[in-house]
């Protein structure tokens, strides 16, 4: 919880008003963002995001499972994320859990995509192994590290870095298993499969401050805002998940032209990111 | 509940399993299909609303939409517990729940963890919390019988129940969800209609200020798509609007009798 005083809540709102923000930003520029991968050797994928002062890290780890019976050729991921007390010492306890799980759906909904699975930012029908029988299961895992503000862009942030960063082993199916039987397999150490990325969407979450929305908002703005939306948007433009927060409600209208801007400023963002995680993989090649 | 009559039977009535393995939509074409109960893309199902439904409850409503079945009850405002810190607002404290047999395989309605908190997020932009100040109103949701569209329909319920309660409200908060199934955009989808969409869009609304409270989309949308859907369940809530008024002023004129 972020305690403000009267004069601090009005100097944060008028400098929004004003298109100058407590630390020199305008209403839409994105404090600097920072990728790191391969920053967990035991996960299959991982990486870490700083905006500003929010840290977060990503791992993705694939084991071996069945498909679900009702979706036989596709595999199976699933997100998670913690926020851990040394980020903030409410998240104690029981204390982060609301917020965990509140991001977790988020993410869920973002880069899931519907039931059927269209809009997902992740193609499950390319984790199937053999059809029925056995499939890849992705355990993504987010862990906030650090929180000043926008914890949802920098955890898609962080994912969409993660996954780009994941190898899955080659699996060979010995031939021959017939019937129910689960056939044998042998996971190749050398050969690795490269994740696409390129349909995994951004997040890009307004906040409304007044009569202004702002992003990348830090934890004092996001103290003052009255309702904030997150849009996940993929490169093509395509909205793949949206999600409100804050009590306030928002004119129908409002809400069409704040996608819009969101459309706009996920342009940018998308290019910021592959450029960023395109050099952290450079970097990580190096060492 | 037994003034509801002749629907009651079909509340036990399981939905033959078989059915959900045959794909009864054609997504990608532009045949015309049908609705398996029979309504048109862009129609709602009958919905049914009746205030009072628990007597020990400050407040408390049932809702009927089709197959959906849902009754809220609502506590308080009563005393904050001592742990809370001292709130000069009152608190809202929501919690959605479905019965094992709310789904044709047992217990799989305890999937919907972030109902509870979507429930919470929709109605407190509604409720003046200052009228309360130190106090908290408990908002409990069952989901007797789930049969698709269920959060919308425990939104609205629960509003419904609140009023009932005597909380003040600046209007009540009705909630309609859209399907997208392949190019067509279907209105209050049933659990059927909900495995197989693409994209799903719920908004929950205050529709004499006309303000959304609660939006959450799901799957891939274009623009258009987008717009049209937001339209179509703006208008479906501001009739579902007019029918828990009704609802309410029933219970009104039959309480002074």
């Amino acid at each position: 919880m972020v305690g403000l005083s009267l004069g601090e809540k009005h100097f944060i709102q008028g400098g929004i008003d004003q298109n100058l923000r407590s630390d020199g930003r305008k209403r839409d520029t994105y404090r600097p963002i920072s990728v790191e991968t391969g920053v967990i050797p035991q996960a299959n994928g991982s990486a870490r995001i700083r905006i500003g002062a929010t840290e977060v890290i990503a791992s993705v780890k694939a084991e071996l499972g069945r498909p679900n019976a009702l979706q036989p050729d596709k595999g199976k991921v699933s997100i998670f994320v913690d926020c851990s007390p040394v980020a903030e010492p409410m998240f104690e306890g029981r204390g982060g859990e609301e917020l965990s799980t509140e991001l977790s759906v988020a993410l869920q909904r973002c880069l899931l995509g519907g039931k059927s699975g269209a809009g997902a930012g992740i193609d499950l029908s390319s984790l199937i192994v053999a059809e029925g029988k056995i499939c890849w299961d992705l355990y993504i895992d987010g862990l906030v590290i650090s929180s000043d503000g926008n914890l949802l862009d920098a955890l898609g942030a962080a994912i969409k870095a993660a996954l780009s960063n994941t190898g899955i082993p080659r699996v060979q199916v010995a031939a021959g298993a017939s019937g129910d039987e689960q056939p044998e397999v042998d996971i190749s150490d050398e050969e690795f499969m490269q994740f696409d990325t390129s349909g995994v969407p951004v997040i890009v979450t307004l906040t409304k401050v007044g009569r202004h929305y702002i992003v990348d908002a830090t934890s004092e703005e996001e103290s003052q805002m009255s309702s904030a939306l997150s849009v996940s948007i993929n490169r093509k433009g395509h909205i793949c998940g949206l999600s409100k927060r804050g009590s306030a409600g928002l004119d129908p209208s409002v809400i069409s032209d704040m996608i819009s801007v969101a459309r706009h400023i996920s342009e940018q963002l998308i290019n910021k990111l592959d450029s960023e995680i395109s050099a952290a993989e450079a970097d990580e090649d190096e060492m | 509940m037994a003034s509801k009559g002749g629907a009651a039977p079909s509340t036990y009535t399981h939905a033959p399993t078989n059915k959900t393995r045959r794909p009864p939509f054609f997504p990608d074409s532009d045949v015309d299909w049908l609705r398996s109960d029979g309504r048109g893309f862009h129609q709602c199902r009958p919905a049914f609303f009746r205030t009072g439904a628990v007597n020990s409850a400050a407040g408390s409503a049932y809702a009927e939409s089709g197959k959906t079945k849902v009754i809220v009850s609502v506590f308080g405002p009563k005393e904050s517990k001592k742990a809370m810190m001292y709130s000069d607002t009152g608190r809202l404290n929501c919690n959605v729940s479905y019965t094992t047999f709310a789904t044709t395989v047992r217990g799989h309605g305890s999937e919907n963890k972030e109902f509870s908190t979507m429930l919470h997020k929709a109605l407190e932009g509604a409720i003046v919390l200052e009228s309360f100040p130190k106090t908290t109103v408990d908002v409990f949701a069952l989901v007797l019988e789930s049969g698709g569209s269920d959060l919308p329909v425990v939104i609205s319920c629960a509003s419904l129940a609140l009023a009932d309660a005597g909380i003040t409200m600046y209007d009540l908060v009705a909630g309609a969800s859209v399907s997208c199934l392949g190019r067509n955009l279907i209105i209050d989808p049933i659990s059927e209609e909900e495995s197989f969409q693409d994209g799903s869009l719920m908004i929950t609304c205050m529709p004499c200020h006309y303000e959304v409270t609660q939006l959450t989309i799901t799957g891939k949308w274009s623009t258009a798509n987008l717009n049209e859907a937001m339209q179509l369940c703006l208008d479906a809530c501001s009739k579902l609007a007019k029918i828990m008024r009704s609802c309410l002023k029933e219970a009104a004129s039959a309480s002074k009798d």
